[in-house]
């Protein structure tokens, strides 16, 4: 289990060794240095919170803002708050003994709950059918920017250049050793960048209703009645999920990160995936709540949302800006659970990562499919049974995380002493069997009507 | 004081108390259903979200 993860083993020694003598170097920096020179070192995290920040999550926050106003924002800090522990469990898992989760998993509960419900569902499925909808809405917005910039340049042919980058960034991946992870990092690192200074710039000129706002971070409120318990149990669980804690473990050991490593990852989670999930959610959240609550209008879809958005945020420049902005949330997304999406396979059948190789090529690019999302919907059937499998399966790899992250065979004297640890891992894994049961209640039709 | 750290049957008691939670928790959305759509069901809520409290409380504990 302590062998270095294959994408890592092209990091020379001296390389990994330098950045350790860093961080010791960074620890006794005052603490703006110390920021900075995390920033610069982190990753794993920052592209987890680029792949979380996906069509869903960001339909979710403009929905939420264009019904509900500034209320319901206390529910992102809170789930995301929650998901942390799992994280830092991840966090743990590659730093003390670099540990790949799902071979752990097929060691010690077998390759139904390793190879299928965490590897093969929770991320293969989920990276080649969630990325129809990143497509779809990726698409659909280049449509709608180009006109603005004075061209047209409909989604049957910009796909092509959709494809194109998302596939070219994918690839480079690992590519070259240090170099070709860093490059995506850094990528995702600035669209994340993007995001906040486009959304941030658009909500400068909607403005904040500050007393608002704030009422919504810090006073819990729910819609009276099912709809705030579903609203609840839904938010909380769908923030963060099973490819996320998958994807940074695996991130994580691609970058060769040791026990020297855990206080960066730590920070990284934070820095790199908490604070800008939030702030991005938050930021969309009150664009749409200081507009198109105020009016009343409740569009469904991605691409209705924002283009129900464009006469109320008035000049070219800022429409331009939210689209770019959030443009970058579908094209990050491709490219994150694509990677999550290869490593997992390679890891269901116990095949060596090779980025040059043909099988990793394939693998990385099987999620584009979903350029098909350009003529057709996603197939309903696939949807539904993956929903399905995911809503089922999802707090059985939970389990088995919280069970092999007490287990002293894995982790050693490592494992967990912490009794909040535990306990924070616990009431996400319970937020997540909330899901599957609601699943359940629903077929049998006892959930609300 | 339970020994999470041992095994019961075919499983550890961790993933035995896991299986407990779970059930507590159908029982709390089952009883939070009917609760919260005409005032039924409030032993089954209460008895689930006991259920919960105490499987969380307990499994919550570090293992030796």
């Amino acid at each position: 289990m302590s062998e270095q993860y294959p994408i890592a083993e092209k990091i020379p020694p001296e390389v990994l060794e330098a950045e350790v003598r860093q961080l010791e170097e960074l620890k006794a920096k005052p603490a703006l240095l110390r920021l900075g020179g995390y920033l610069r070192l982190g990753g794993p995290g920052f592209m987890d919170s680029a792949l979380t920040l996906g069509a869903g999550t960001m339909t979710a926050a403009m929905l939420s803002g264009a019904i509900f106003g500034y209320r319901t924002m206390w529910i992102l800090w809170v789930s995301m708050g929650i998901g942390m522990f799992m994280m830092a469990a991840m966090a743990r898992f590659t730093c003390r003994g670099g540990i790949p989760i799902i071979s752990a998993q097929k060691k010690y509960h077998g390759w139904i709950v390793g190879s299928l419900m965490t590897a093969l569902i929770g991320n293969v499925a989920v990276a080649v059918i969630f990325n129809y909808g990143q497509v779809s809405l990726g698409t659909h917005l280049i449509e709608s920017l180009t006109p603005i910039i004075g061209f047209e340049f409909p989604r049957q042919i910009n796909w092509v250049l959709y494809m194109a980058v998302t596939s070219a960034i994918v690839l480079s991946y690992g590519r070259k050793g240090r170099r070709g992870i860093k490059f995506v990092e850094s990528f995702m690192k600035v669209s994340i960048g993007i995001m906040l200074l486009c959304f941030g710039a658009c909500l400068v000129l909607v403005g904040v209703n500050w007393s608002e706002f704030f009422r919504g971070i810090f006073i819990p409120w729910l819609p009276s009645g099912v709809e705030g318990l579903d609203l609840f149990i839904a938010s909380s669980a769908a923030a963060i999920g099973v490819m996320d804690w998958v994807f940074f473990n695996y991130a994580g050991l691609a970058r060769g990160w040791g026990k020297k490593h855990e206080s960066l990852a730590r920070f990284d989670i934070f820095i790199g995936l908490f604070l800008p999930f939030i702030l991005v959610n938050y930021l969309v959240l009150s664009v749409f709540a200081g507009t198109l609550h105020q009016q009343g209008i409740h569009p469904e879809t991605a691409p209705e949302l924002a283009q129900a958005l464009m006469p109320l945020l008035g000049q070219t420049w800022s429409q331009v800006l939210f689209y770019i902005g959030f443009l970058a949330i579908p094209i990050t997304t491709t490219v994150g659970i694509s990677l999550a999406g290869a490593i997992a396979i390679h890891e269901a059948f116990g095949w060596k990562p090779d980025v040059n190789s043909w099988r990793w090529r394939i693998c990385v690019l099987l999620p584009q499919i979903g350029f098909l999302a350009v003529w057709y919907p996603r197939p309903v059937w696939l949807v539904i049974a993956i929903g399905a499998f995911l809503s089922l399966t999802n707090n059985i790899v939970g389990w088995s995380f919280y069970l092999l992250f007490n287990d002293k065979r894995i982790l050693g004297e490592n494992k967990n002493r912490s009794y909040i640890w535990n306990l924070g891992i616990l009431l996400q894994i319970t937020l997540i069997n909330c899901i599957a049961i609601i699943y359940v209640f629903n077929r049998l039709g006892w959930w609300i009507k | 004081m339970i020994d999470l750290d041992g095994r019961l049957g075919p499983l550890p008691v961790r993933a035995w108390g896991l299986i407990l939670n779970f059930i507590g928790n159908a029982l709390t959305v089952y009883g939070a259903i009917g609760f919260i759509q005409d005032g039924s069901r409030l032993p089954i809520l209460v008895i689930g979200a006991g259920l919960t409290a105490v499987c969380l409380l307990v499994l919550a504990k570090p293992s030796k």
